[in-house]
């Protein structure tokens, strides 16, 4: 089964590439089946990976190389060939990873059959799905970090192409630039870590650095460098502190598409990356702790903006911040496995509240949540399945976001009870603003009755994949969680000789019940100010607290620091073409210009004067040389031509023997003679 | 020692020119175009034995030290016998030519040109001014063949007076060596004495006046204007040819010139050559003129490589002797066409030939072009030659080299001025309407004889102009092997 585990991207790459060239867009055209089929065919091969891993039937890690290129290459001072592979490597969190990414990829595929149904462009969708789809598992299962970085630009750019996919309405070209840019001055810390592991190690395969790091080789400096060049490449993919400001915006794509890319798989990307080089932070307690304290700063700042959004997908994409800065901080809090569970069930309850804000905003054509209410009779199911995606989010006992979230906490308790505080805060937050929303949506009174009106429960297509989730972010947790599956499955290795990962918990039992009961003052505080009708209380407190409310609605002014920075870049950009338009040009360019004009002048005066003169007298000088010959032998006589000759001839002897005076005499006398012939016989007959 | 087999080429003509004469008396007047055709096979049958000799290594002498036949001899000799198949066939299609002296004339031709081939194997002066006496006294005839035309004879007894005249200073010369040297026999001398120096000055103009350098070039645009064009074509190629071959062998190896001291003067001919026919063909408006003019000039181009007395001015000699041979020919076999078809050699009959008979406007435009010495022609590459090699006898000289520069730029302006004057026919092919008969102006018509001379001479100035290699291979083989 393992050896063929290549397909695993290629096939939704073929099957996107066959939806894209191969048929014209035509709403009813069967393609999306396709890209349907290719997932679904990924989704059981990776299930039945999963499973085999987890019962041991499947011995992992599993590695396959192929050589693709050669090129000559120096590490470490020393020059050598380098085979560049291309290979997998499919390891416990790789084998989680496919699972995630086919099986939520799958379920939006066939919620977008509804969905997106008589969009214009409905084929192109599935091809860009189908496109992000391979892209992503080939970031997963490749073992070539450089390869790995490849798709984990191609994701970047699917994420561009789908977020502007409404490219019409002003928003979302401005959206997907700006995520692609901000994504891209993450991936600029990567690459430059790529390349120090690749000076360091000389190789791009992960097994080979990670034996290079566990014999010691690598110095804790260079780690920390590289470890903080991976940090920021994973901030700016997975949204962490400072780079987290495109994900809200990415919310003007398709609802399906943030389901999908902005909630459970590429923003986890940056997690994952995290997991997969996770020996090269090992050695790095400063990486560690960046990762750990941005993680935790991530966490807190985006709960406290999700309470102040109005917009339903607005909420739950600071939500998923927020659930992605816990997942880091567990991450720099030696919770390999923690971290990576939460990323697992965190995946299957968003995608779910994604779908379900999906499905609300299907059936009111809004986003904005102070314009429903009242919607649980007319939507039961999916006001049921958000109940659950709710429940679980918020840590609601004895659903997954529980178990995950649990071992977070206490997992970062041990660690550094400072950043236990800020998470137990934000979870407190996170159930009060999910409350909220739900309250908000679902509870209380119609507040725009003719949207109200028209709302109905979504079809099948739709409904089916909530199901699916529902039970995922239900029961997934304890599932997992039983007999420590998940942990057995994706337990970090530990590097012989480096700090030892203490993943086995031993915080206090009494912990997380201490602060389920906060997560539950926080659900009845939230219930308090948004359950009724109106939300008088609730504004009447951010009346009182203008400032503060203001500050989370400007995202912490963060969004205007960026522009204040691109701006600074626009000045500099300004200065540097003044400076080429006044001083290069003006100075430079026309001075030269003007210099070689000067001196073309001179060049054409010495070509006038010199030159053309010079050519003219050789032509006067031939012209008046041939006329005078001509003149000479007018007449053509013979007698002349003859003694013409004798005359020169005379000349010619005198030349002969300058020496002789005798001679000479003799010629000169004879040239005279001929001469005066000639003279005497010029007479015209 | 008497090496007779080595005289079969010149032997086979002789016979086979007297038997054209007895021939003649045979065939009726009807038929005497044959003898044309006889002719100039019996050049073909001499060519072949000349290609066919030289495959000894070196010089042989033969009849004493008469003559030596060596592989530059035979380049000549070939050279000498092309020349005289392409004026033959030029002469097929010539109206003026009467047919009754079919016979005569074509003996006569054949007659000079065995001159010519004793003249460039001679290395005695006895041989030497027999050989030019053949060549002479035949072209004498062939210049005046056309009985009625009054320019014609007016040129020939101009060519004679001039020839006798030049006979005359070249059996002084001759008389003056055998004083000094007591032997006529061509070979290197000592210091030069007085005498000695005065008899070389007189055998060169003799030589010069067949190979037309100035002073003794007065007779040529009379005697080429007014003889029969294909004669002029052949007395514009082949004496002087032949004489560039034997100044060669005389000036550059038996007697060098630089070993007596006439370095100098032979550099001041050869700039008074160039410079009188380039500037006087300026003026010229009647074209035979203006190309009569212009082949004094290119005499004394090819006297620059004699001048150099290297190695690589004798294969520029010969390199360019086969290429003027081809231009040349070339240029008078379209000005025999449309001075045939005009009935005036004048310029205005090339008036908007181009509109007539553009090919040949256009095979003439490149043998004018290779005259004048642009590339990527033939006659750029024979002239490069020639200029190269005096500015590398001039690098060789040391103190003397500054005649040997100054030569070379009087080349290269006389060859700027000849562009003038070889432009001046372009313009009026390409740039002037024709002129106007009753009837429009009609198209110029070529013969088939006309047109085969026009290939051959076309392919051999665009060949060796591309792919020069091939002709210097061969100049480099025929320089070497000198007594």
């Amino acid at each position: 089964m393992l050896q063929h585990v290549y397909l695993i991207p290629l096939i939704p790459l073929a099957a996107s590439l066959l939806i894209l060239l191969g048929a014209k867009e035509d709403p009813r055209s069967p393609m999306p089946f396709l890209g349907i089929a290719a997932t679904g065919w990924c989704l059981l091969q990776s299930i039945a990976i999963f499973y085999g891993a987890a019962t041991g039937e499947l011995s992992l890690p599993y590695g396959a190389d192929w050589n693709w290129f050669s090129f000559g290459a120096t590490a470490g001072g020393k020059p050598f060939l380098y085979d560049m592979p291309v290979g997998v490597l499919i390891d416990g969190s790789a084998a989680v990873m496919l699972v995630v990414v086919t099986l939520v990829s799958f379920l939006v595929q066939v919620y977008s059959l509804s969905y997106m149904r008589g969009d214009p462009r409905f084929k192109r969708y599935y091809a860009y799905l189908s496109f992000f789809t391979a892209s992503m598992l080939g970031l997963v299962v490749s073992s070539n970090l450089l390869v790995t970085f490849s798709c984990w630009e191609l994701v970047g750019f699917s994420s561009y192409l789908l977020i502007g996919f409404w490219f019409e309405r002003p928003e979302p070209p401005y959206a997907a630039k700006k995520a692609f840019i901000t994504t891209k001055l993450g991936d600029l810390g990567l690459y430059l870590a790529l390349m120090l592991i690749f000076c360091q190690v000389g190789s791009f395969q992960i097994p080979q650095i990670r034996e290079f790091v566990a014999r010691g080789f690598m110095p804790a400096a260079v780690a920390t460098a590289i470890g903080l060049g991976i940090l920021c490449g994973a901030a700016g993919k997975s949204a962490q502190f400072p780079l987290f400001i495109w994900l809200p915006d990415a919310m003007e794509g398709p609802t399906p598409v943030s389901a999908l890319i902005h909630a459970a798989t590429m923003v986890a990307a940056g997690i994952y990356l995290v997991a997969k080089c996770y020996f090269i932070f090992a050695i790095s307690p400063v990486a560690m702790e960046t990762v750990a304290w941005i993680g935790a700063i991530t966490a807190l700042l985006a709960a406290t903006m999700a309470v102040v959004s109005y917009d339903i997908k607005r909420v739950l994409a600071f939500s998923t911040v927020s659930q992605l800065g816990f997942m880091m901080c567990a991450l720099g809090s030696w919770g390999f496995s923690a971290g990576l569970f939460h990323l697992t069930t965190h995946a299957a309850f968003k995608a779910l509240l994604f779908l379900c804000a999906g499905s609300v905003i299907h059936a009111v054509h809004t986003n904005d949540m102070r314009q429903m209410g009242n919607l649980d009779k007319k939507m039961p199911i999916t006001f049921f399945a958000t109940l659950v995606g709710t429940f679980a989010i918020a840590g609601i006992p004895g659903f997954s976001g529980f178990f995950s979230k649990d071992m977070i906490l206490e997992r970062v308790f041990e660690h550094d009870p400072r950043l236990f505080v800020i998470l137990a805060i934000s979870a407190c937050l996170t159930a009060f603003y999910m409350f909220r929303l739900v309250f908000m949506t679902f509870l209380g009174q119609e507040r725009d009755l003719d949207r109200y009106l028209h709302a109905h429960e979504s079809p099948w297509p739709m409904t089916v994949p909530l199901f699916v989730l529902m039970a995922l972010a239900a029961f997934s947790g304890w599932l997992l969680d039983r007999g420590e599956i998940f942990t057995r499955l994706v337990n970090f290795q530990a590097l012989p000789g480096i700090a030892p990962a203490h993943e086995a918990a031993h915080a206090p039992a009494y912990l997380t019940w201490y602060v389920t009961a906060f997560v539950f003052f926080a659900i009845y505080l939230a219930f308090r100010l948004y359950g009724g009708s109106n939300f008088r209380e609730a504004e009447s407190i951010k009346r009182r607290c203008a400032p503060v409310f203001n500050l989370l609605e400007r995202r912490y002014y963060l969004d205007d620091i960026f522009l204040a920075l691109v701006g600074l870049s626009d000045r500099a950009a300004r200065l540097a073409f003044w400076i080429d338009s006044e001083v290069v040009d003006r100075f430079f360019v026309d001075g030269w210009g003007l210099l070689m004009l000067a001196l073309a002048r001179l060049c054409h005066l010495f070509d006038d004067n010199l030159i053309d003169r010079s050519v003219d007298a050789t032509g006067g000088l031939s012209v008046s040389l041939g006329g005078t010959l001509r003149w000479i032998v007018r007449r053509g006589l013979v007698q002349e031509y003859l003694l013409w000759s004798a005359a020169v001839m005379s000349v010619l002897t005198l030349l002969t023997l300058p020496a002789q005076r005798y001679c000479l005499g003799a010629s000169v006398g004879l040239g005279l003679l001929a001469i005066l012939t000639l003279l005497l016989v010029r007479r015209p007959r | 020692m008497q090496n007779l087999n080595l005289l079969t080429p010149e032997i086979a003509l002789c016979l086979l020119g007297l038997g054209l004469m007895l021939a003649d008396l045979l065939l009726s007047v009807r038929r005497a175009r044959l003898l044309y055709h006889l002719a100039w096979f019996s050049c073909l049958v001499a060519l072949g034995l000349v290609l066919y000799a030289p495959s000894w290594a070196g010089a042989i002498p033969g009849g004493g030290a008469l003559w030596v036949v060596d592989h530059m001899s035979q380049f000549f000799k070939a050279v000498v016998l092309i020349c005289a198949i392409l004026a033959l066939m030029l002469s097929l299609p010539y109206k003026p030519l009467p047919d009754a002296q079919a016979g005569t004339f074509s003996a006569l031709l054949l007659f000079s040109t065995a001159g010519m081939m004793f003249l460039v194997s001679a290395t005695d002066l006895l041989l030497v001014f027999v050989a030019l006496e053949l060549i002479s006294l035949s072209s004498f005839v062939l210049a005046g063949f056309e009985r009625r035309n009054r320019k014609s004879n007016e040129g020939a007894i101009k060519y004679f007076l001039f020839g006798a005249f030049s006979s005359a200073i070249m059996v002084y010369g001759i008389s003056l060596y055998y004083a000094a040297m007591g032997t006529t026999h061509l070979t290197a001398v000592g210091p030069a004495s007085p005498a000695l120096a005065l008899a070389m000055l007189f055998i060169l103009l003799g030589f010069g006046f067949k190979a037309a350098m100035a002073p003794m070039h007065f007779w040529v645009p009379d005697a080429y204007e007014g003889a029969p064009t294909p004669v002029t074509t052949f007395l514009s190629v082949a004496p002087k040819i032949a004489t560039m071959g034997v100044l060669a062998r005389v000036f550059m190896v038996l007697v060098p010139a630089s070993g007596m001291q006439m370095t100098v003067l032979l550099a001041l001919l050869a700039m008074l050559t160039m410079t009188v026919g380039n500037t006087i063909a300026i003026y010229q408006d009647n074209v035979k003129r203006m190309l009569a003019y212009s082949s004094v000039a290119q005499a004394g181009y090819i006297l620059i490589g004699i001048v150099s007395g290297n190695a690589l001015g004798l294969e520029g000699v010969l390199l360019y002797s086969a290429v003027y041979v081809a231009m040349n020919v070339g240029a008078f076999a379209v000005v025999q066409a449309v001075g045939e078809h005009e009935g005036s050699y004048g310029l205005k009959s090339f008036d908007g030939l181009s509109r007539r008979c553009l090919p040949v406007a256009l095979v003439m435009a490149v043998f004018l072009l290779s005259l004048a010495g642009i590339p990527p022609l033939a006659g750029f590459i024979g002239k490069f030659y020639l200029f190269a090699s005096a500015i590398d006898a001039g690098r060789a000289a040391g103190s003397g080299s500054l005649i040997f520069y100054a030569l070379a730029l009087v080349g290269v302006l006389n060859s700027v001025v000849s562009v003038f004057y070889y432009m001046k026919i372009v313009y009026h092919m390409f740039f002037l309407p024709p002129r106007q008969k009753e009837g429009g102006a009609p198209a110029l018509a070529v013969g088939p004889y006309i047109y085969g001379c026009l290939a051959v001479t076309l392919a051999a100035v665009l060949f060796f102009g591309l792919w020069p290699e091939s002709l210097i291979a061969h100049v480099k083989f025929s320089a070497q092997h000198l007594p």
